[in-house]
């Protein structure tokens, strides 16, 4: 009896603790706000001073090197436009809990005309982006979208001006096209998705298989799907290219996928006689590319995402020019020949 | 017994003896029986590379399914096997990039990386055997805590990306065979013959993969411990009866500890192996299910989660009983979605054909 006692009073001091520190930290985490907001004030009163027109501000999805090069785009665009550009913080994680408290703190401090923002959620962001756009700010959104992506039809989301990113399925079908350039456009491929439950790498996949079927003497043997797991990525690899060992190309949808396919072909021994595609221009995949492991990756253009992004808000808010409401700009590719060339390396993602 | 029916009392003894080796043994008829079926629906099933990949690309599952083994024989569960295996991963291939990085060589930064990271991860099984025993936490909770501390070191470790730029040789270690022959030209042990231009290499045949060998020593100690061993009788002793065990003297405690231990022991031994396998580090994400499919594998093996039951010979059988089910489906031109039912199909009717016989066994 005595024991449980002293393990409840034990329980309860220590819930009460973890309250006051949660409560403290809370606090101190306001205070750090209220510094930063004055800071940014001070600042945006300093520009002030050098007759900028307008205010931008980009609010990133995660903080990660695809949205530091995206910032650097949107950077250099406003600099050259004589734009007042405000970054917010960048979120520690994906989601709507993290972004949403981000974005109002920074849109709190007011004088903003336009919003660059890549929403962590199709629903979950439409809410407090209509706010701020009853407000008189102007919204568009980058690389992710609200509800399905298309603002031309009237409907409770299609307030934002443009929504400017990438085409998944574009990009899986222009994978596709340089795949087949690449093995003469004759023989047998196969995809190592994901997960069937994203729509990104869903997408990709589709149009994969769309464009390889621009091409008579290809053929598409099979998908599978490996989880992010590149332990499976590699087992069922191996186990297409025991049922298929004339596969001359593999597109592996991200990096986890593409070394697992990669690993199962060396154990083949089938190093060089089949390509493999990949997606995404980071680092890791980059010098993938470079140790002979992946011979395409697509890069997607995340500092010309922004710097459009600028560019026609620029041209909406000064001469109120019409935007169209779906930009999607090209992408690049690199392969072993270019992946040094000093011009292709402002398309490497990075910090 | 009724003398009367003497004479229909030795039939069926007989036809009982008979089911009961088969009921015994059923795992291993019912892969028999599988692999018949896919050497004929499966697109080069019946081929030996096949079955050298299949058992290869088991090594980890067998070495966490011998892991599982212990455990639940002792009536326990380790949840944590799989993020254990991830931490080794990640750990073995940061300290062997570090190393590597500054220049060591690579036979140094490999041996030292690997056994740094068998000693460290024996500290997960050893927390949880303490959680257990000492503050009667049960095991379901312990280990599932232990691994979700674990995987968020990892992540923490390695940021969520797979750890690159290892030394040389890794995956040449982790992936060699004994002996390579290119038909009516070239016979080489350990190594590749020379001079293979591209065209000949389709037709290189590799024979005993090293993984094979790691496998069977790992696995022949492990069985030996569990079955000739007075710790492996004692094994079976705290999971068939707790205070039996007690009372015949055991020291339960020390005993689970141990298991927990060498529970966690294989775990890393299987994220190390699992570096040479892939020749990058990778952390564990959720959806691999490893310790699932490896308690899977355990229990097609005869084992019972209550405990008492099992043995390494059954759960081997079991894990490559999966391995041929997904292997032989995919080689048969099964669409993947098709496969997670099947898969799942195959693991309750085990169960079930298990639980009608108990008596038997």
């Amino acid at each position: 009896m005595r024991k449980s006692l002293l393990w409840i009073t034990i329980l309860i001091i220590s819930i009460s603790l973890v309250a006051v520190f949660s409560l403290a930290s809370c606090k101190a985490e306001e205070v750090a706000e209220e510094e930063e907001v004055a800071e940014e004030e001070e600042v945006a009163e300093e520009e002030e001073v050098a007759e900028e027109e307008f205010t931008m501000l980009f609010v990133p999805g995660i903080a990660d090197p695809f949205y530091f090069t995206m910032e650097k785009g949107i950077q250099a665009k406003a600099d050259e436009l004589n734009i007042n550009l405000i970054v917010s913080e960048y979120p520690e994680s994906w989601g709507p809990e993290a972004q949403v408290p981000i974005l109002e703190a920074a849109a709190a401090v007011g004088g903003i005309d336009l919003i660059l923002t890549a929403p962590t959620s199709t629903d979950a962001l439409i809410a407090p982006l209509k706010k701020l756009y009853d407000q008189g700010i102007t919204i568009i959104t980058v690389d992710t979208y609200l509800g399905d992506g298309d603002y031309s039809v009237e409907s409770d989301y299609s307030f934002p001006l443009s929504y400017i990113g990438t085409d998944n399925k574009l990009g899986g079908q222009e994978v596709a096209r340089h795949l087949a350039e690449m093995l003469d456009e004759t023989g047998n491929v196969y995809v190592m998705n994901t997960n069937p439950d994203t729509s990104s790498v869903v997408d990709r996949g589709e149009g994969f298989t769309e464009g390889i079927a621009e091409f008579p003497n290809m053929t598409l043997i099979g998908m599978d799907y490996c989880l992010d797991v590149q332990q499976e990525a590699q087992n069922l690899t191996t186990a297409a290219l025991q049922k298929d060992p004339d596969i001359v190309g593999i597109f592996g949808v991200n990096l986890f996928s593409a070394q697992g396919a990669y690993q199962a072909v060396v154990n083949a021994g089938l190093t060089g006689a089949v390509k493999i595609a990949s997606w995404d221009a980071t680092q890791d995949l980059i010098n993938a590319l470079k140790e002979g492991k992946v011979d395409l990756v697509l890069a997607q253009k995340p500092a010309e995402i922004g710097a459009l992004g600028v560019e026609w808000g620029y041209k909406y808010l000064k001469n109120g020019e019409e935007v169209p409401k779906k930009v999607i700009p090209g992408f690049e590719f690199f392969t072993a020949d270019n992946v040094d060339d000093p011009d292709m390396q402002q398309f490497i993602y990075s910090k | 017994m009724n003398t009367n029916k003497n004479s229909t009392l030795g039939a069926s003894q007989i036809s009982s003896k008979r089911l009961s080796i088969l009921a015994k043994n059923w795992a291993l008829f019912f892969l028999l029986i599988l692999i018949l079926i896919f050497s004929f629906t499966g697109k080069r099933f019946f081929h030996l590379a096949n079955f050298q990949n299949i058992l290869h690309l088991s090594t980890t599952y067998l070495l966490l399914s011998a892991s599982e083994t212990f455990v639940i024989i002792t009536g326990g569960i380790d949840l944590s096997v799989g993020f254990v295996m991830g931490l080794s991963s990640v750990l073995a291939a940061t300290m062997m990039q570090q190393m590597h990085a500054v220049n060591f060589p690579p036979a140094l930064s490999i041996s030292i990386g690997s056994i740094v990271t068998l000693i460290i991860c024996i500290i997960p099984g050893l927390l949880s055997g303490i959680l257990i025993t000492r503050y009667k936490v049960p095991p379901f909770i312990a280990t599932l805590g232990m691994g979700g501390i674990t995987s968020g070191l990892t992540l923490i470790m390695c940021g969520g990306f797979p750890v690159t730029f290892l030394p040389p040789y890794l995956t040449e270690m982790g992936n060699g065979y004994m002996i390579y022959i290119l038909p009516g030209k070239a016979v080489s042990f350990f190594n590749r013959p020379e001079g293979i231009v591209g065209g000949e290499l389709k037709e290189l045949v590799r024979i005993i993969p090293f993984s094979f060998i790691f496998i069977f020593i790992v696995l022949i100690i492990l069985w030996h411990i569990l079955k000739n061993t007075k710790f492996g009788q004692h094994t079976y002793a705290i999971g068939g009866n707790m205070d039996a065990a007690v009372r015949a003297g055991i020291n339960t405690n020390r005993h689970l500890i141990i298991i927990y231990v060498l529970s966690s022991f294989l775990a890393g031994l299987a994220g190390v192996f699992n570096v040479f396998q892939t020749g990058v580090g990778n952390f564990t994400p959720f959806t691999a299910m490893y310790e699932l499919l490896a308690i899977a594998g355990v229990i097609i093996g005869g084992a019972s989660l209550m405990g008492g039951k099992g043995g390494i010979f059954g759960s081997v059988i079991g894990v490559i009983l999966i391995g041929v089910i997904e292997n032989g489906l995919h080689l048969s031109g099964v669409d993947p979605f098709y496969r997670f039912i099947a898969v799942g199909l195959v693991l309750i009717t085990a169960v079930v054909i298990d639980q009608s016989f108990p008596d038997l066994l």
